[in-house]
């Protein structure tokens, strides 16, 4: 059912019930009055020489009736008793009177029972008759019965049709003022239903009541999900970019790795000797390999700008130890010499473990990548948790001032970093780089003295 | 007597070379492929235990746990899953160190030797590098040729790189602990007394290495 004609059901029914229950106890209360009213006239009647005029002529008594004026009776106004008409009867309720009528067997059972006013109202409701005990039980007058027309019954039409008029009203009030509420309700429906076909129209409704109230729940609700939904297809695009872009650049190294065991194939199958250091280039690449799939996952990660989601307190001795100890066995095979020093107390820094080891695994890679046999790559922790240095010195080629910037652009696009940079630099560096402005880590490049390029992150509890 | 070491670690292939990595580097390893067969040992039988995170029927984290109920034994994990979490999860249960596969095996080899170098750092009054003997309290040091007589910064310098033998030291960090910053507190100073220790340490002075970048370090064997 519509609202508004909800309204007006709602609005008629409420109103007719509680008209019908006021007509229902006026018309209690006024039988009650008219009953309470007969008796009385009774009383005042006889009180008033009526008895002395009953028991001289009880055959005649009252005389003829019907035609008399009546006479105004105590009472509220409004109920006189126009054609009322009168009996006496002796205690055993019998009249002298032949016109009188047989005395009501309803009112003498309750006349019996003890009360001195009964009443009854007539089949058809038209007549009340009253019977009233006078304060003498000798005599023809004993007992007085009054007949008159009764009040309008509850559910007869005088009752109930100013109920159905008001209800009526009601109902076309309710219709008519219900108008702008509903025009308002739909106009938030609408909305909703066109958020629900994607539109991006923001849900507004006017006024400053609960429906606008409803209306601006609805937008906060709209944004939030518009957000949810929007990071949710970023995450998906950036899920099959990750995936697009893995898959691509794994099968580069991988092409690379091949070729280097098919060409020592060909060279034992061709009875060449071969040396351990025809393999180096053949485990470089694998290892390459395995570190491009974790900076891709880095890359992954940081593109979802869910790089910094873990923030632990980070042992960076160990840290460093353990990249040392990682791309040592690279460097060994390059015949280049890679140490670490760290200080004697470790140094506790709060950072992404996984990002932080990435980022410095890149830059060892890089120095160890490009240096020379014979070379040297040192990894140097120094200082405290509250200021710090992490230098990687190397004595390579080094980058030339101008490549710099480039290199270490603080943001990135996936297509873009994943593109081996001029110096084969890849996107290492742009992801240690990263990782150091959402650590709030200092990233310098500058030159090795005697030559190479030293990479200095460096921590300062002041700057953050 | 050997290090015994348990491997954890369900894959075969990686599995038979580790375990071959670990017997040339010395070690006495066993090797258990599933982690309800790891769950009935006793830990403290090991030196080293190295735990793989994703085993069948078991997670490397529950027996991580189980085992450091009863045993301070290092753990080092091993683990393919470049996560964040994990790995500090593996060092909040009390895993010593961890190793992320793709592994070189010279690298978990260094990885076991840090975890067994560990507890060696804590100070003594006597420290034995090679055929170097000093005696931190009585500040005396007996070199193969015999007692050595060193001067105070001498000393320290030595002390300082023996208590992290095998470590590399930075120049700076010897300059800050032997030199008195009163007087010449310099590189080239500490280079001249590093000189001077060389000279003394006679058949020793091998061991005593230049760390190019770094500074010097004071080794097992030279």
């Amino acid at each position: 059912m519509k609202l508004r004609a909800r309204l007006a059901l709602t609005l008629s029914l409420a109103t007719v019930s509680l008209l019908v229950l006021l007509g229902w106890a006026q018309s209690r209360w006024s039988s009650q009055l008219r009953v309470e009213a007969l008796a009385e006239a009774a009383l005042h009647r006889m009180d008033s020489g009526g008895r002395e005029l009953c028991e001289a002529n009880p055959e005649a008594w009252p005389g003829p009736q019907g035609q008399r004026r009546s006479h105004r009776r105590p009472g509220p106004p409004g109920h006189s008793f126009r054609r009322h008409r009168v009996f006496a009867y002796d205690s055993d309720l019998l009249s002298r009177n032949p016109d009188s009528p047989v005395f009501p067997p309803e009112l003498a059972q309750q006349l019996r029972a003890g009360s001195d006013v009964a009443t009854h109202r007539s089949e058809d409701h038209r007549r009340t008759q009253v019977a009233v005990r006078m304060p003498w039980d000798e005599g023809p007058c004993a007992v007085v019965l009054m007949r008159a027309k009764a009040p309008p019954r509850w559910f007869s039409g005088a009752v109930l049709m100013p109920a159905f008029i008001v209800a009526f009203v009601m109902i076309l009030v309710a219709l008519f003022s219900a108008g702008p509420v509903v025009r308002r309700v739909r106009q938030l429906t609408e909305s909703v239903r066109n958020l629900g076909g994607g539109s991006d129209e923001p849900i507004h409704v006017d006024g400053n009541d609960e429906i606008a109230e409803l209306g601006t729940a609805f937008e906060q609700s709209r944004r939030t999900i518009q957000a949810q939904l929007q990071s949710l297809r970023d995450r998906e695009a950036a899920l099959r970019n990750y995936i697009a872009n893995t898959t691509h650049d794994v099968m580069l190294p991988l092409s690379v790795l091949q070729g280097h065991l098919v060409s020592l194939q060909q060279r034992i199958d061709a009875g060449e000797p071969l040396d351990a250091k025809a393999m180096v280039p053949s485990i470089e690449e694998s290892q390459y390999l395995g570190s491009l799939l974790h900076n891709l996952n880095a890359v992954a990660r940081l593109e979802a700008s869910e790089g910094l989601a873990h923030r632990d307190s980070i042992d960076l001795n160990r840290l460093v130890e353990r990249v040392v100890d990682r791309h040592r066995p690279i460097a060994t095979r390059k015949q280049i010499a890679l140490e670490g020093a760290v200080p004697e107390h470790p140094v506790e820094f709060v950072g992404d473990l996984t990002l932080l080891e990435q980022a410095l695994g890149n830059i060892i890679q890089n120095a160890v990548r490009y240096n020379r046999p014979h070379g040297h790559v040192a990894v140097i922790l120094d200082g405290t948790g509250d200021a710090w240095t992490l230098r990687v010195v190397d004595d390579g080629p080094g980058i030339a001032e101008t490549d710099r910037a480039r290199v270490l652009e603080p943001s990135f696009r996936g297509s873009e970093a994943r593109t081996r940079h001029p110096h084969g630099m890849g996107l290492g560096l742009h992801i240690a780089s990263d990782v150091a402005a959402r650590h709030d880590l200092r990233l310098d490049l500058t030159d090795t003295e005697g030559g190479g390029l030293t990479v200095e992150l460096r921590f300062s509890q002041r700057d953050t | 007597m050997t290090d015994r070491i348990l491997l954890v670690e369900d894959d075969v292939a990686l599995g038979q070379q580790v375990v071959e990595t670990l017997s040339q580097a010395g070690f006495d390893p066993h090797w258990v492929q599933d982690g309800d067969a790891a769950r009935g040992l006793n830990p403290d039988d090991y030196r080293v235990i190295v735990l793989d995170l994703m085993l069948p029927g078991t997670y490397g984290m529950d027996l991580l746990k189980r085992y450091r109920v009863k045993s301070e034994v290092p753990v080092l994990i091993l683990s393919a899953r470049d996560d964040t979490a994990d790995k500090i999860r593996g060092l909040k249960l009390g895993a010593d160190d961890y190793v992320t596969k793709p592994f070189f095996p010279e690298e978990l080899v260094a990885r076991i030797q840090a975890c067994l170098r560990r507890p060696n750092l804590v100070d003594t009054e006597r420290v034995v590098v090679g055929g170097i003997q000093i005696d931190l309290k009585a500040r005396e040091v007996v070199a193969s040729d015999g007692p050595l007589s060193l001067t105070p910064v001498e000393f320290e310098i030595l002390a300082l790189l023996a208590r992290r033998k095998g470590s590399a030291v930075t120049r700076d960090a010897l300059v800050d602990a032997a030199l008195d910053p009163g007087h010449d507190a310099s590189r080239r100073t500490l280079d001249v007394h590093i000189s001077r220790l060389r000279g003394k340490l006679g058949a020793n002075a091998a061991q005593l290495e230049t760390v190019w970048g770094i500074g010097y370090r004071l080794s097992e064997r030279p």
